[in-house]
C-alpha cells in the first residue's frame, strides 16, 4: 500500500505541476514573441511563478519517499 | 545579458539584481547553519538544514539558469530545451534517499524545511523589492 500511496502522491502533484508550468510558460512564449522588450519583466514573472508552482510537487515526492522508503 | 558598446555603463538588469540577491541570502543562510552545525549541540538538526539547502541551492540556481536561456532562447526565435522540472525533482529526491540512508546524521523535518529554503528567500525577495521596484519606477 506504501508504493501506491507514493504513486498517488508523485503522481497528482506532477499532474498539477505539469498544468501550472505549462499555462505560465504559455503566456510567458506568448508575451516575449509579441512585445520582445518586455522580457526582463516576463522573466521575473516567469521565474517566480515556476518557482512557487514547483514547491507542492517536490513536497509531495519527499513525502512519497518518505512514505516508501520509512 | 545585451551586448555594451564603447562608452556605455554597464547595468545590470532587474532579472540579474534578483539572481544576485537570493544567492547573497542563500549563502548567508548556508554560513549559518554551518556555524549552526558547528557550535550548537543540535548537530543532526543543522545538518540536515545544511543538506536540505544545498539542494535548495541548486534547485535555484537551476531555475534561474534555465528560466534565463528559456527566454532568451524565446526572444531570439529558437527553440529551447525545456525548464528542468525533472532535475529538480531528482536532486530533492536524492537528499531525502541520503537523509533515511544516513538516519543518525540527518534529522529529516530539518532536511525538508532546508529544501524549502529556496522558495521562502524567492517569496520574501519578491515581497521586498516588488514595493521598491514600482515605487522607483512611479518617480523616474
Amino acid at each position: 500500500m506504501g508504493a501506491l500511496a507514493a504513486a498517488i502522491a508523485v503522481g497528482l502533484g506532477a499532474l498539477g505541476a505539469g498544468i501550472g508550468n505549462g499555462l505560465i510558460v504559455s503566456r510567458t512564449v506568448e508575451g516575449i514573441a509579441r512585445q520582445p522588450e518586455l522580457k526582463g519583466q516576463l522573466q521575473t514573472t516567469m521565474f517566480i511563478g515556476v518557482g512557487l508552482v514547483e514547491a507542492m510537487p517536490i513536497i509531495a515526492t519527499v513525502i512519497a519517499l518518505i512514505v516508501m522508503f520509512q | 545579458m545585451g551586448e555594451i558598446q564603447a562608452g556605455e555603463e554597464w547595468k545590470m538588469s532587474d532579472y540579474e539584481q534578483m539572481i544576485v540577491r537570493q544567492r547573497k541570502w542563500m549563502l548567508y543562510l548556508l554560513a549559518m547553519f554551518l556555524l549552526g552545525a558547528g557550535i550548537t549541540p543540535f548537530m543532526e538538526v543543522f545538518l540536515g538544514l545544511l543538506l536540505g539547502t544545498i539542494a535548495s541551492f541548486y534547485n535555484l540556481y537551476l531555475l534561474q539558469k534555465k528560466t534565463l536561456e528559456f527566454t532568451e532562447a524565446i526572444a531570439r526565435k529558437q527553440s529551447s530545451r525545456g525548464i528542468g522540472m525533472l532535475s529538480r525533482f531528482a536532486a530533492a529526491a536524492l537528499v531525502v534517499l541520503i537523509a533515511l540512508r544516513y538516519e543518525e546524521q540527518f534529522h529529516i523535518i530539518a532536511v525538508i524545511i532546508g529544501l524549502m529554503t529556496s522558495y521562502i528567500v524567492i517569496m520574501i525577495d519578491f515581497m521586498m523589492f516588488q514595493n521598491k521596484d514600482k515605487a522607483g519606477k512611479r518617480g523616474e
